[in-house]
């Protein structure tokens, strides 16, 4: 497993859904996968399954209608994920908030990691933002490859095992 | 009896930008039934216009409604209101709005013919028109602000200013796209591999255009003589250069080319506002609430654009109705689908250049 975790950093794949936004944003992350801002450059690919996903690209405000296929969209993609809310509507509710089909910003239904403010935020933004997601996904896989870890610690003093030893390399790394 | 596979399309699909869900009815690869969800998107903006927001605010939150033809709906708001207030803009301002208008334009017909082109399979094409779409993009940040919701427009004027050095910049950027324009007319012509999946396909006919209530430019590719440009006289477009850009065919590739003529046009038009900008203030002061009932029709990227304010003295409104060009095109959408390919849908979709957020509200 640990054999993955350059290639999830060197080529997240995103997906992309509009939870009720009002395609300000969802353009702007067009034009940050269209060759000025290149996107791509980081091993971005735009999919449409849920299920090829690293990097989960959320915008609008979450409608009423919209909920359960956020929710849905979310348990399909596979661990280590990564969760970044796109817009200021999408973070608090933004203009929407207190409108009566909005539930007003999409962690009350999903953990997020990044949320990236504007209205509507520029491509430089989502590109800061999906390059901090990057790190986030390293550490997450990081977290995921721990057993492994923690099973390969296996310290010797003479033929015995100490069990000392392998007591503090279990707690340095919990530290770390 | 015949048998039928039903398939569907969205909410979630890599060739949508926004959530719409179609149920497909195919018999074999041919699409013979259509069936269409478009609400997913619905926030309820208009009761929300009426209720916690006052009538100066409302511009900005309307803007909101679409991200593509935002300035449209900020303007169509306004006009509404300042007829209202019995207010009339000067030229200056007139001219301004315009040309955020026209810019607005250009950025959207490019954007979907971007879109077309990834949808048909051309990722190259896709790249290419983004990477000119950016001129605009360019002209757009520096003209208001911000790349895509530049709140430019408001009661009793215009929110910034033409300089002389970005009158100088949108020379020089419109220049530049006007050229690339015409190699990408020159492309989707002669091309052999556009024309397989452009031409032919997807047909709208006249007398389906004219029966099915088709707007914009969807309409003008079909050859109905339709554009509320000339139809109403709140802007002098006709003395800055409008021509009216028809095409007969009806099919994606004459939407396309309808799309990219409608550039030129609006590239001229912009130059020709610059070039004679008349002189005066760009902000005025508006006095008095909005009563009454006032209706304005403007002509947005994707077609004919309805708003209904009705005020009564006070700094609420009593109602702000919404009538968006993609909502008046389903019907002429449902039934270009019949009868084509399945693997053509997402390309005919993305042709009309739906907007489910307008739709929706």
């Amino acid at each position: 497993m640990k054999f993955f975790i350059p290639f999830r950093k060197k080529s997240p794949w995103i997906l992309h859904y509009n939870a009720g936004s009002c395609n300000g944003c969802d353009i702007e992350i067009l034009a940050a996968l269209g060759p000025k801002f290149d996107l791509e450059r980081f091993g971005v690919i735009n999919t449409g399954n849920p299920k090829q996903s690293d990097i989960f690209l959320v915008t609008g405000p979450v409608t009423y209608r919209s909920r359960e296929r956020l929710v849905e969209l979310y348990s399909q993609i596979p661990e280590p994920k990564v969760v970044i809310a796109v817009g200021s509507c999408t973070t608090t509710g933004g203009v929407f908030r207190g409108m009566y089909n909005v539930e007003d910003g999409i962690d009350r239904y999903i953990p997020v990691d990044v949320y990236v403010p504007g209205c509507a935020s520029t491509p430089q933004l989502i590109i800061d933002a999906i390059v901090k997601a990057l790190d986030i996904l390293e550490a997450k896989s990081k977290e995921i490859e721990k057993p492994f870890k923690l099973f390969g610690a296996i310290e010797t003093i003479g033929n015995k095992l100490s069990r000392l030893n392998m007591a503090k390399k279990v707690e340095l790394h919990e530290k770390n | 009896m015949k048998k039928t596979i039903q398939i569907p399309l969205g909410s979630q699909h890599i060739s949508l930008l926004e959530p719409i869900r179609f149920k497909f009815e195919c018999e074999n690869e041919k699409i013979i039934g259509v069936d269409a969800d478009v609400g997913f998107v619905h926030r309820g903006v208009e009761l929300a216009c009426t209720r916690s927001f006052e009538f100066k605010q409302v511009g900005y939150v309307v803007a909101r409604v679409c991200g593509l033809c935002a300035i449209t709906h900020s303007l169509s708001y306004t006009l509404a209101v300042e007829k209202l207030l019995g207010y009339v803009a000067n030229d200056r301002i007139k001219y301004l709005r315009m040309l955020m208008v026209e810019l607005d334009r250009i950025h959207s017909h490019m954007l979907c013919l971007a879109h077309t082109a990834e949808n048909a399979g051309f990722e190259a094409l896709f790249m290419q028109i983004m990477a000119d779409r950016e001129l605009v993009m360019d002209l757009q940040e520096a003209i208001s602000g911000n790349r895509v919701q530049f709140d430019f427009i408001a009661i009793g004027g215009v929110n910034r200013d033409l300089t002389p050095e970005l009158s100088a910049l949108i020379h020089k950027n419109l220049e530049l796209l006007s050229d690339k324009i015409d190699t990408l007319l020159g492309l989707f012509d002669n091309n052999w591999s556009l024309s397989l999946k452009y031409k032919g396909v997807g047909v709208l006919t006249l007398d389906q255009a004219y029966t099915y209530n088709a707007l914009g430019p969807l309409a003008r590719a079909a050859g109905l003589a339709t554009d509320v440009r000339v139809e109403t006289s709140d802007f002098p477009y006709e003395a800055l250069g409008y021509t009216m850009v028809l095409e007969s065919t009806g099919d994606i590739h004459a939407r396309n080319f309808v799309r990219l003529r409608e550039i030129l046009n609006s590239i001229a038009m912009c130059r020709n506002i610059v070039d004679n900008l008349p002189s005066g203030e760009i902000q005025e002061k508006t006095k008095g609430k909005p009563s009454g009932e006032a209706v304005v029709r403007v002509e947005a990227p994707r077609g004919e654009l309805f708003y209904l304010v009705r005020g009564n003295g006070q700094n609420m409104l009593e109602r702000v109705r919404i009538k968006t060009p993609t909502f008046s095109a389903i019907p002429a959408m449902m039934e270009v689908f019949k009868g084509s390919e399945y693997a053509d849908a997402p390309a005919i979709l993305a042709s009309f250049d739906p907007c489910m957020s307008c739709t929706a509200k």
